[in-house]
This record gives structure tokens, sequence and C-alpha cells, in this order.
């Protein structure tokens, strides 16, 4: 084990360091947070130790280990061990046991979900199946660079200016009246010139623009709307 | 004129016409800028700034895959080109 634990900063425990696992806990220490990486493979332990605040070498489904190793004292646990369904399921029960309120765990299935979800997990994540679906928007709409679930019914969306608002105020796009969505914030991307004399692209968000500001070519809208109102939107890209 | 001051013309067309490319860009006229990048790369077509600053004014444009494109021609004629890189990662998703 290495690092040491101050009682002021959030504590996370990741249990399997696969490629998500092994992300998510260096992530998190660059956010301050203090975590606790977990798996049983020696060479995955060794390679993340410099990068997290304690590294060890555990059987996950070893109820005795998990409660040595502190699990019961995180704030919250994060279970990526996708690929074998089995112990994931074991290790979820085993954390919710040792009392860990928010229990995230990767699954790798409809049905892991689900059972995930049974045991008590606070969140499931599927990663493949997010990046597939936003990747299959992303080919067929070209002009939408990012979309996030906010909840079953509302989504956020990155989406190139269409070229029929160009110079247009807000209130003049009549966007809202026409498709339900409110603009949230435009992104702008500025040439600039870096201190190397070298041409860069600078990017100026405008959060919460007013109806008299100006949508123009090339600018990013970042929109809010129903999933029925941003279909309609998207239709006319 | 002897061989050393065509190259050196040669040379001197490059800067100043990605000079002019440049000055466009930072004004928002990009297809002039685009005509004086391509200009360069008649001249030369290993010009790694050109393919870089038609891959800025791609970008900007939010065409990506295009951008993508001039970044990775960039990259090839000259590897260690840090910025072209850097945008490049960007685009593609890899942070580091």
């Amino acid at each position: 084990m290495e690092g040491e634990v101050s009682m002021n900063k959030k504590q996370f425990a990741v249990i399997g360091l696969g490629t998500f696992g092994y992300n998510v806990a260096v992530e998190l220490v660059k956010k301050d947070i203090q975590v606790l990486a977990i798996d049983n493979d020696n060479e995955i332990v060794n390679r993340i130790s410099p990068f997290v605040t304690q590294a060890l070498i555990a059987d996950a489904t070893d109820e005795k280990a998990m409660e040595d190793a502190g699990i019961a004292d995180c704030d919250s646990v994060i279970i990526s061990i996708g690929e074998n369904i089995e112990t994931s399921i074991l290790t979820t029960l085993i954390v919710k046991e040792l009392g860990v309120k928010n229990v995230i765990v990767k699954s790798s299935s409809h049905w892991h979900s689900k059972v995930a979800v049974k045991l008590g997990a606070s969140t499931v994540v599927y990663p493949e199946l997010e990046m597939a679906r936003k990747y299959a928007d992303s080919i067929l709409t070209p002009n939408i660079l990012e979309q996030i679930e906010l909840s079953k019914d509302y989504n956020l969306v990155e989406v190139v200016a269409p070229k029929e608002i160009w110079g247009k105020t807000i209130k003049n796009s009549d966007i809202r009246n026409k498709y339900g969505i409110n603009i949230i914030a435009i992104r702008k991307q500025i040439p600039v010139i870096n201190d190397d004399g070298q041409s860069d692209i600078k990017k100026e968000i405008n959060m919460l623009p007013g109806s008299d500001d100006e949508i123009n070519q090339n600018d990013v809208l970042i929109v809010v709307g129903s999933q029925q109102a941003l279909s309609k939107f998207k239709d006319n890209l | 004129m002897n061989n050393k001051n065509i190259s050196s013309n040669k040379n001197s067309n490059e800067a100043d016409y990605i000079e002019l490319g440049k000055f466009y860009f930072l004004n928002d006229k990009y297809d002039e800028a685009v005509s004086e990048f391509k200009k360069v790369l008649k001249i030369n077509p290993s010009n790694a700034e050109a393919y870089y600053n038609i891959g800025l004014i791609k970008e900007t444009a939010n065409l990506l895959e295009e951008a993508k494109e001039m970044y990775s021609k960039a990259l090839d004629i000259n590897p260690d080109y840090k910025i072209a890189r850097g945008r490049l990662n960007k685009l593609i998703g890899i942070r580091y």
C-alpha cells in the first residue's frame, strides 16, 4: 500500500483495474479524491500504485479481505469487473453488506445491470452501450458533436449552428417556438496566434446567452430539450 | 539566377504565403486562408505547417473528419509537430 489517507477528502475504492477501472481511478485522483485501487492481478496493481492513494492486491469476493481493506469506510465504491459477471455480482453483494451507500457498477449486459440494481447498486454504467449509441448518432448526424442524457425524456446536445440561423439573434432565430428547445450556451472557436507564433484555436463559451446574442457561422450551440423536440430539430440539420 | 537563389525564393514565397494565410485566418477569412495554404503546398507538398493550418480552419468550421485528416498529414511529414499532435489527439479523444 502507498500514500497517506486524509480524513477530510472523499474516499473512493475502485475494484477491478481493467481499462475502465484503471482510468476512473487515475482520473479521480486528479480531482483530489482519495482512491483505494484493488485488483487480484499483481502486475496491474504495481502499475497503478504510483498514481493512486493506495493500491492493494486482493480477491474482491473474499469478504474478510474487503473488510480489512477498509471498504466500509469509503464514500463510494466503483465495481468495474464487467467481464466476469459472477465476480461482479458477488463483489456488489459484499460491498453492500459492508454498508457502503454509493455503489457504482460497471455492467456488461442488460441482465448484469438488473441484478446489480436488485442488489442495491446506486448507479449502473454500461460504457460500451453508451458509446455505441453515441457513435451511431454521430455517424448519422455529423453535426451533433455531443449528446448527454439528462433524464429519460430530456437530453443536452452540442450541435453545429444550422445555416438558416447564422447572423440571427436567438430571439430572431425563433428556435424556442419552432422546435421547443432552449439554447443554454454558445461556443465560439476563435482563431489566435499563440506565444510561439503558431496559429491555434481558442474556445470561448457564452453561458446563458441573452435573447439578443447573435448566432454565427461555425458556432456550436449547447441546447436542452425533450427527445421529441430535439429529434425534430435534428431532422432539420 | 542560380540554384541557390531559386531555392531561397521558393522558401521565401512559402513563408510569405503562410504568413498571409495566418493573417486571413485570424481575420475569419477562411476561404482566402485555405487558398494561401494551398499555394504553399503547390510549391512544397511536404510543408507540414500548411497542412496544420488547413486543419485548424477545418476544425474551426466543425469539419472534424477533414481536420483530423489534415493534422495527420502534417504529422506524417513531421512526427514531432507538437501542436498538431495535441489538436489531433483532442479530436480523436486521446487526452494524454
